[in-house]
């Protein structure tokens, strides 16, 4: 029973940086139904950004919210120069474009930083009222333990989720992106700004995933390579739960990052075991998507005759 | 979705001809002169095969993905089943070469088939990361079933195509007196094949079965009403492009001699993917020049570096070959093969005509600025016009 829940618990937290991403990749699609292959590199990318800024002396706190507004302004950035030129381009164009930014960023990185692994700082520990916040160790819940990196992984995916919420449900802003979602069309007569929402929406899912890459970064070291592997489980998690719904890229991630570990610990080793877990991961997804073609989530595709 | 107009089948033909014809002259490029970048020999050659392998795969790809608009992320998994197979039969069990590629290219096929029923139910990007699961399983798989793979190190195959073409061979060199090494009569193998198959795919998509995939394409309810059974030409669509995979795979085997499971990795997929919508998706001539442009254009930083001037570092090649692809993406949205159509039609006095309306407003556009200035208080003598 501890080495199950111990397992469900390290999955929730793996789980959580593949929802995290996921929902980068799902605030991308939703509006403008392209997959965005360069997601991971760009939230590599903006990991090292953040690696060189905390090696320059600067406070975890200090780098965490720079890297966020360095994100957001290289997604917009990347919206408006590289994107908005092929936006009236068949699917498969633009992401075409997005495996040349893949390239492109891990590259530069390689290039940049080298490929020597790195570590990766993990939040300063904060004391509120005697209780212990983020840090390093781990915290006795009675039948197992959960490390406090875990924990912080948890809490933040949680939190920028509530938080994304309160901003598509309660801003006008947030209001005008989900109309353009919807809509572009009708948005655009109704005096919103599409391009600009679209642009928007770049930054957004850049920040979203710089978090991601900020948080897993601890884990594993940081190195180019890094969020290759989490970027399929990203893809893999957001059309389990749905390619257009933020909630459902949350629940396939952690679906998919439980479901990795207990296949990994509870399989036969002889023909399964943890070398098979991907296989056997992405086979109950195939299961998953057969059943319900457009994911857990997922809007049903209508068919206009 | 747009698409370039259509040339006759004879047009597609010698430009498709041609396009291999071009292929051929590289592996015989080590006649040229010292210091010419294509006078390498023995990589050229091995290049020139891979190129012809590439092409077979895009070939099969695009008939799925540009022709019947399903896309698939997972091609790679199809090659590794006609490249394992051709390795397996021809190390453990003896058979020839030929024989090999063919049976690859069934079982391949087979698999696509029955991959391709549970594909119906699933659509465009679901359908893609369902697929780029395949290709992620695939390297796992035939790392973990070692009795039938040779696990992890992989399987070496000595190539014996000079031997088992050993009448021609004897023929070449008695009335021509030429000798061809091994690899030459590798390349000339995949050639032939690709040429075969590219003679197939023209035939496919000309056919009633090739119109019934671009009806589907097109509007799938259309088409049912039109009497064409969706679900069975899109898993058609799927075996036909995994036979292609398949042979693809066991020309692999015989232009590389050895196949690993990293061989066939993730990234071989979406490079195919690539392959096809770089040289022009719905498009056989596309699939033969994209072919050719992803394995050269990778080299091209190496060959910019004996530029004077251009001081590209080697270490951004990649980098390089990204912002490529971006380029071709936004100044060729239907790929090399649109690129190709619309240069072909472009006639000396078209470029003339429209260099000098370019001119010409760029010169009222200047005037134009030069007047606004004017307004504010220099560069006042142009403004009378």
């Amino acid at each position: 029973m501890d080495e199950f829940l111990q397992q469900m618990v390290t999955g929730l937290a793996t789980g959580s940086v593949y929802g995290l991403l996921a929902l980068a990749i799902v605030l991308i699609y939703r509006s403008t139904t392209v997959l965005n292959f360069a997601q991971g590199e760009l939230a590599m990318l903006t990991t090292f950004i953040g690696w060189s800024i905390w090696e320059w002396g600067g406070h975890y706190w200090l780098m965490f919210p720079l890297v966020l507004l360095i994100a957001a302004g290289l997604g917009a950035f990347i919206e408006r120069v590289i994107i908005r030129p092929v936006e009236g381009a068949p699917t498969l164009n633009i992401i075409i474009v997005t495996l040349g930014l893949f390239a492109i960023f891990n590259n530069v990185a390689t290039w940049r930083w080298g490929g020597i692994p790195k570590g990766f700082p993990a939040p300063p520990e904060i004391q509120v009222t005697g209780v212990k916040f983020f840090g390093e160790g781990a915290l006795d819940i009675g039948p197992t333990v959960v490390s406090y990196h875990d924990l912080t992984i948890i809490v933040f995916a949680v939190g920028i989720m509530a938080a994304l919420y309160l901003f598509f449900q309660y801003t006008p802003v947030g209001l005008a992106m989900r109309a353009t979602a919807q809509n572009p069309i009708a948005s655009r007569l109704m005096g919103i700004r599409v391009g600009r929402m679209l642009t928007v929406g770049w930054s957004l899912s850049a920040a979203v995933g710089a978090v991601a890459g900020i948080l897993i970064a601890h884990l594993i070291l940081l190195q180019p390579p890094m969020m290759m592997g989490v970027l399929l489980y990203a893809f893999a998690a957001a059309v389990l739960g749905g390619l257009d719904s933020p909630v459902g890229a949350i629940v396939g991630g952690l679906i998919i990052g439980v479901s990795e570990n207990l296949v990994g610990t509870y399989t036969p080793q002889e023909w399964l075991g943890p070398d098979m877990k991907l296989t056997v991961t992405l086979l109950i997804i195939v299961v998953v998507l057969l059943i319900r073609p457009t994911g857990i989530f997922g809007k049903r595709a209508l068919r206009r005759v | 979705m747009r698409r370039p107009g259509r040339l006759p089948t004879s047009k597609i033909v010698v430009f498709a001809v041609l396009a291999f014809f071009l292929l051929w002259w590289v592996p015989f490029s080590h006649v040229l002169p010292e210091g010419v970048p294509f006078s390498l020999g023995t990589y050229r050659t091995y290049q020139a095969s891979m190129i012809a392998m590439w092409a077979i795969v895009a070939l099969g790809l695009n008939i799925l993905t540009g022709y019947n608009g399903q896309i698939s992320l997972g091609h790679g998994a199809f090659v590794a089943i006609g490249g394992y197979t051709a390795a397996i039969l021809m190390v453990d069990y003896g058979w020839p070469f030929p024989v090999t590629i063919i049976v690859g290219g069934a079982i391949a096929g087979t698999l696509g088939f029955l991959i391709g029923i549970p594909a119906l139910r699933l659509t465009g990007p679901y359908l893609a990361i369902a697929t780029l699961g395949l290709a992620l399983a695939t390297p796992q798989i035939l790392k973990k079933y070692d009795g039938l793979t040779h696990g992890t190190q992989g399987i070496n195959v000595r190539s014996e195509v000079s031997d088992q073409v050993g009448v021609l061979a004897d023929f070449m060199d008695d009335v021509f007196g030429i000798h061809f090494n091994n690899d030459q009569w590798v390349y000339f193998v995949a050639l032939f094949i690709a040429l075969l198959m590219t003679v197939l795919a023209l035939n496919i998509v000309r056919s009633r079965i090739g119109r019934a995939f671009v009806a589907i394409r097109d509007s799938e309810i259309a088409a049912q009403a039109m009497g064409i059974s969706v679900p069975r030409y899109k898993t058609m669509a799927f075996a036909i492009s995994a036979f292609y995979a398949g042979i693809a795979g066991g020309t692999y085997t015989q232009v590389v001699g050895y196949v690993s499971p990293e061989s066939f990795n993730f990234l071989l997929s979406i490079n195919f993917l690539t392959t096809i919508v770089v040289g022009g998706l719905a498009s056989i001539l596309g699939s033969v020049l994209g072919a050719g442009g992803l394995i050269v254009v990778p080299e091209l930083p190496g060959l910019v570096g004996f530029l004077p001037g251009a001081d590209l570092p080697a270490e951004l090649s990649w980098a390089f070959y990204g912002a490529a692809l971006i380029l071709v993406m936004i100044f060729a949205p239907y790929g090399l093969a649109g690129l190709f159509h619309r240069l072909i039609r472009i006639r000396p006095a078209m470029v003339v005509e429209r260099l000098s309306a370019a001119y010409s407003r760029s010169v009222e556009a200047l005037r134009d600025i030069r007047a606004s200035r004017g307004q504010t208080g220099d560069g006042p003598e142009d403004r009378s016009s």
